[in-house]
């Protein structure tokens, strides 16, 4: 397990020191000798990556989101006002990145959502919530009466190894507990890394909170299968002194505004009941949009 | 060495408590008193504080010192706290880093606001010394340097009117929790997990007490009748928290603080439940005493020796949870961890206080 990706990086830089000679090998990567991630994107025929996306954090749409409506939000444009976002979890947006993730987040759902006023405020949350940190999440949700909570959720209840219903029951509750009070709710689960991929207990915290996404009908936003995805694609760019894993790291929080508002401008044009429009975005809706269906719930991440 | 009392009897069982509960999701988390009420460890801890400073800026007459060698003196023990509190970010940002190094797990780095540093050391470095980012479960301490840096004012006050130092300390407290006055968090956004402006009337309230105490027989009197007062506050305590009925923040009046159970800012039922618990065990520590003897000398032992063993306990609850999510945990792991800390946070008292009882080398 641990000398795969070794070899399978020394078979990369050979391939790219020898690529312009042999020209037989169509895809980037050589396929059978990876195990873990899978690299869905050599396949031919495979779902577009997403071009709204800045490149180095392209993913399929379906990598990447569920969707589901978002009415608070839906309602704060239609009446004009600024759209209040509580952002829960690190703030981090990668080492020595110019902006923090509140910072990219503001920025790329004002560019995504045109004339639109939205103000982030973003909140560490200590603890796990299964013991707690619901609570203070309830407290911190009072104090900024947002329209739209986006929620890093399940690190650190994967770090406790709290036991995996009391965190699925907690959650459930939490998420019911802000909808009742008319706010919107995208959850974002937690990170993918090389050494969790083959652990049971990470890969069901991932799981439970696709399943209680699903189960509340609210977006969510697949951090773990979106860098798994690229945690796939060759890698063409500068290394990262500390390996692999870390390099992924950083891209995953480089990335996760983006993402992050993706799945929100996706989520608004969900079809509702009154019929309103939502705004309009520049680039093609994925299929997954067009899926009138509520959400849609991806394979579980231990697929393999 | 002083001789085990209930002050020291009681701070070792907040620290024990607090070892055991800053490692989420272990077994034994859930046979704390913390689970069965309102309020935890972290009030009895610092309400014993309070109590401390008064029976330190005293002689053994119960003469008051003078005032600059009060001043001096939370002085210093102002700077030993801030001391602990750096020692132990850094360490624990230094085990933090190493296990995921070790690992190589990014996600350890998210652990408990610690990503703040790794991606930011600029900015967050100079948080760590200004005491304005701290890690989760590394946040008691800041709390306690900031208390003990306004002592010196409740002290004096309280020296010419006890009811005047606890009428301030009890505006401030109310304003605060009216207006929400915290220290901000820095860098990111956010408050202190403690609020020091409401918790300081714990402190203040321990000191007063402690020194209305040492006066007169009406506390003590008083204390004795309101007992059955206590236990039912206690046993409303166990049903909320076991039935897990709280207030919806959102549903109640302003200022929403009165009315929640916030932990940040020591909201009302916290202290009352407090002071309902303090009611109800008064008399215990006179019971067990005589009959655990070796448990009453061990806990007194960590009372005496607060602030490193909780320095001792904060590193080795991190240590414990990253074993834990190293190994997937367990009865088995959970059994090894707890009691290797419980005997690690002994030696650490037992340590500390051979080391100032033996004498100093000859130059």
């Amino acid at each position: 397990m641990t000398s795969r990706p070794t070899l399978w990086m020394a078979a990369l830089v050979l391939a790219a020191g020898l690529s312009p000679a042999p020209a037989q090998e169509p895809a980037p990567a050589p396929q059978p000798t990876i195990v873990s991630p899978p690299n869905a994107a050599a396949a031919p025929g495979a779902e577009p990556l997403d071009p709204s996306l800045s490149p180095e954090c392209r993913v399929p749409g379906s990598k990447l989101y569920t969707l589901a409506k978002l009415r608070a939000v839906k309602m704060a444009l239609k009446d004009k006002r600024p759209v209040r976002v509580l952002a829960v979890g690190s703030t981090s947006a990668g080492p020595g990145a110019s902006a923090t993730y509140p910072m990219k987040l503001e920025t790329a759902l004002e560019r995504s959502l045109p004339d639109v006023d939205v103000v982030v405020e973003a909140r560490g949350l200590q603890g796990e919530i299964a013991s707690g940190a619901a609570e203070r999440l309830r407290s911190m949700v009072a104090d900024v009466e947002p329209d739209l909570v986006i929620w890093q959720v399940g690190t650190h209840d994967a770090l406790a190894r709290v036991e995996i219903d009391a965190f699925g029951e907690a959650l459930d509750e939490t998420v019911k507990w802000i909808k009742s009070h008319e706010m919107d709710v995208v959850l974002v689960d937690p990170l993918y890394t090389a050494s969790l991929a083959d652990d049971a207990y990470y890969s069901s915290i991932v799981r439970k909170v696709q399943e209680v996404a699903a189960r509340e009908g609210v977006p969510l936003v697949q951090r773990y299968e979106a860098m798994r995805y690229l945690s796939g694609r060759a890698e063409k760019s500068e290394g990262h002194m500390l390996g692999r894993q870390f390099r992924l790291n950083d891209l995953g929080l480089r990335c996760m505004a983006e993402h992050v508002t993706r799945a929100i401008t996706l989520s608004l044009l969900q079809p509702d009941t009154t019929g309103t429009a939502g705004p309009v975005l520049k680039s093609d809706l994925p299929a997954a949009v067009r899926d009138p269906n509520g959400p849609q719930v991806n394979p579980t991440p231990d697929g393999h | 060495m002083r001789e085990p009392n209930a002050i020291d009897f009681w701070r070792g069982l907040a620290l024990v408590t607090i070892f055991i509960n800053h490692i989420p999701g272990n077994t034994f988390e859930r046979y704390t008193y913390s689970q069965y009420g309102i309020s935890d460890a972290a009030e009895l801890f610092v309400f014993l504080a309070g109590w401390s400073i008064g029976i330190a800026t005293r002689g053994r007459d119960g003469a008051p010192e003078p005032r600059l060698k009060s001043v001096l003196r939370l002085l210093s023990r102002t700077i030993e706290v801030y001391r602990a509190q750096l020692t132990v970010m850094l360490m624990a940002l230094a085990m933090i880093a190493g296990t995921a190094l070790i690992l190589d797990n990014p996600l350890i780095l998210e652990w408990h606001n610690a990503g703040t540093f790794f991606a930011d050391p600029i900015q967050t470095v100079v948080g760590v010394v200004l005491l304005s980012h701290q890690l989760g479960f590394f946040n008691i301490l800041p709390l306690y340097v900031i208390l003990l840096g306004i002592a010196p004012v409740f002290v004096l006050l309280a020296r010419l009117s006890r009811v005047a130092a606890l009428a301030l300390s009890a505006a401030l407290y109310f304003a605060s929790l009216v207006e929400e006055w915290n220290l901000p968090s820095w860098p990111g956004e956010g408050d202190w997990f403690f609020d020091p402006f409401c918790w300081q009337l714990l402190l203040v309230l321990g000191f007063v007490l402690q020194d209305w105490n040492r006066e007169s027989d009406t506390l003590r009197i008083w204390a004795r009748r309101l007992m059955p007062l206590g236990i039912v506050v206690v046993l409303v305590g166990i049903v909320l928290s076991v039935l897990e009925l709280r207030p919806d923040p959102l549903l109640v009046p302003e200022p929403r603080l009165i009315f929640t159970f916030d932990k940040t800012y020591l909201s009302p039922a916290r202290l009352i439940h407090f002071l309902g618990v303090l009611l109800a065990f008064q008399a215990v520590y006179g019971l067990v005493a005589p009959r655990m003897g070796p448990a009453v000398q061990y806990l007194a032992r960590l009372g005496r020796n607060s602030l490193a063993v909780f320095s001792m306990g904060s590193v080795l609850s991190l240590g414990g949870q990253l074993v834990r999510f190293w190994t997937g945990g367990g009865l088995l792991v959970d059994i090894l961890v707890i009691s290797a800390g419980i005997w690690a946070l002994g030696f650490t008292a037992w340590f500390v206080e051979w080391r100032s009882r033996k004498p100093r080398p000859r130059e």
